[in-house]
């Protein structure tokens, strides 16, 4: 609205007011080059996509069996121990993420802290990052099978440790950008009250930053259930291992049973933990909200 | 704000009132510590080994400390095959999440293909990489396709589901102004939606081709292709110096893609 005011009247002033037509070649060269990559990728790739066109028939059939074992009576004799089979191993995976959530959570909460520049020096910021970097970079599957694995060995607990220690990386980096998300004034405010550095971080910085760093904890839990399905593979616990196994029989019913059972699991605690998320983070401020109010 | 509080006559009112206990607070903590406990005994947690048995890994853990460099080099058909899975299954994966995302959110498509799209996204993404994997290997066989195949399915669900949330938080003023001069639902969302979701979206296609770049050790464990295959004719050859100079050079080029990824990202956005 302002700025029709403030326009000039005569038509001719208008017409060189519009705005310029933004340079393309930025987005035709990225596209191009984009194209170029694809192109070649597809052409070289030693992919046999003939077999493309019999892949839904395929498919078709697998999708039935798997949908008949579903469908067949739960309580029936052997079905009934292919379910709680499935879901026994579910639940060693969800006891391998959490394990492995909170391991992750407590190495990487005080390097979170390392890692905000509000709060460290800068060369320690600098190498903590990195390090973080490093840790980001690395598999949790390579970490099974390089280092858990063998001091551990076979099972459950090897699967936890691998993917504590895989979630240091992220953990760390986003518990940092939350800490350095803070308001500065309860620090500045604390500090004001002659409170030694600790004081001032339990008081002016952790609940500031503690439910954005706990709401990361339970969406690490999430991807590590997903994570932890892979070290199945390589004798490290959890749902894989018997996935594994199942396609290496090709027994299509019980692929089926124990899809669904991921599937289920997986929806159900998504739900639970977005749900728990979302009432750390919104509870804080609805609290804030009251207490404003209380005051007004 | 302040000025009227601080001039209010009655000075107790001044002070906030005493937080609540926080009785919800300590009940999620005891469920909390609850599963902790039961999941501990659950997969028989314990460091011990880290104390009692930290050399029985020390052979294996040697043999890392020897990286054979020249078979790293050895593979690299492997490595460019690697690059050439993601490349093609971050392309179509991104391109149909783009659609995708459009009939997922409420600005772009009616509420109840947008509802049940989210909830078929959800169901999609809950299923590992693993797991599609597996299932592409046994349709399509051992190889490269089956890898594409796999990627695809796994990075169709994180690219639809994170584009479609910036669709729904699409400013409404050009939508509105699209519909105002009669257009369709596809003129509205290439002339009004496209323009505003697009620096999202190519960022979360980096993000995507990242992903699939981590992914491909996974899927190429159960014989989709990639330098995942090489990782598992090792490890069954107890080969660990090969693995682990493949492995520092995987560590490498993922840790180099996160920094081009992230400035390329800093840049769009």
């Amino acid at each position: 609205m302002s700025t029709v005011e403030t326009r000039p009247t005569a038509s001719g002033a208008a017409r060189a007011d519009r705005p310029k037509r933004p340079n393309p070649w930025k987005q035709v060269t990225g596209s191009l080059v984009t194209a170029v990559i694809v192109v070649l990728c597809v052409v070289t790739v030693d992919a046999q996509w003939s077999r493309l066109s019999e892949a839904p028939g395929i498919l078709g059939d697998y999708l039935r069996l798997m949908t008949r074992g579903v469908l067949q009576n739960p309580m029936a004799d052997p079905n009934s121990e292919y379910w709680t089979k499935a879901f026994e191993y579910m639940v060693e995976s969800l006891q391998m993420a959490w394990i492995g959530t909170l391991v992750g959570a407590a190495l990487s909460f005080p390097m979170a802290f390392l890692a905000a520049r509000n709060i460290s020096p800068r060369p320690v910021v600098f190498v903590t990052r990195q390090i973080l970097n490093v840790i980001r970079a690395i598999p949790e599957l390579i970490l099974a099978i390089a280092i858990m694995l063998p001091i551990f060995g076979l099972g459950p607990l090897a699967g936890a440790l691998a993917l504590g220690v895989g979630s240091v990386g992220t953990l760390g980096k986003l518990g940092s950008e939350a800490i350095e998300a803070v308001d500065p004034r309860p620090i500045e405010a604390v500090s004001a009250t002659g409170a030694r550095p600790l004081h001032v971080l339990a008081w002016g910085v952790l609940p500031q930053a503690l439910p954005e760093i706990v709401a990361l904890w339970l969406y690490r839990f999430e991807i590590n259930i997903r994570a932890g399905a892979i070290l199945g593979a390589v004798g490290a616990g959890g749902i894989g291992s018997i996935l594994t196994q199942l396609f290496a029989a090709r027994l299509w019913d019980r692929i089926g049973i124990t899809l669904f059972i991921i599937i289920a699991v997986t929806v159900l605690v998504d739900q639970i933990s977005a749900w728990v998320r979302h009432r750390i983070i919104a509870g804080g401020g609805k609290d804030l909200a009251a207490e404003a109010e209380a005051l007004s | 704000m302040t000025a009227t509080t601080s001039a209010a006559p009655a000075r107790g009112r001044a002070m906030p009132p005493k937080p609540r206990r926080p009785w919800g607070l300590y009940a999620g903590l005891f469920v909390c510590a609850v599963i902790t406990v039961w999941a501990a005994i659950g997969i028989d947690f314990t460091l011990g080994p880290l104390f009692s048995d930290l050399t029985r890994g020390q052979e294996v853990v040697a043999e890392f400390f020897r990286p054979d460099w020249e078979f790293a080099w050895r593979v690299r058909e492997q490595w460019i095959e690697t690059l050439q899975l993601a490349v093609v299954a971050s392309f179509l994966g991104c391109l149909l999440a783009l659609v995708l995302a459009h009939m997922a959110s409420d600005v772009t498509a009616p509420p109840w293909m947008a509802r049940t799209l989210k909830a078929l996204l959800a169901v999609e993404r809950s299923l590992p990489d693993v797991a599609w994997a597996l299932l592409a290997v046994a349709v399509v066989g051992n190889g490269a396709l089956a890898g594409i195949l796999a990627l695809f399915a796994f990075n169709v669900g994180v690219a639809a589901k994170l584009t479609a949330e910036s669709v729904d938080a699409v400013d409404r003023g050009p939508v509105e102004a699209a519909t105002a001069v009669g257009a369709g639902a596809l003129q509205r969302a290439v002339a009004a939606v496209l323009p505003q979701v697009m620096p999202n979206f190519l960022s979360y296609s980096f993000y995507v081709f990242e992903l699939n770049i981590r992914a491909s050790l996974v899927i190429g464990l159960v014989g989709a292709g990639g330098i995942g295959q090489v990782i598992k004719t090792e490890l069954s050859r107890f080969q660990y110096s090969h693995i682990s100079a493949i492995v520092a050079v995987f560590i490498v080029v993922v840790f180099v893609l996160d920094q081009v990824s992230a400035w390329l990202r800093r840049r769009l956005i």
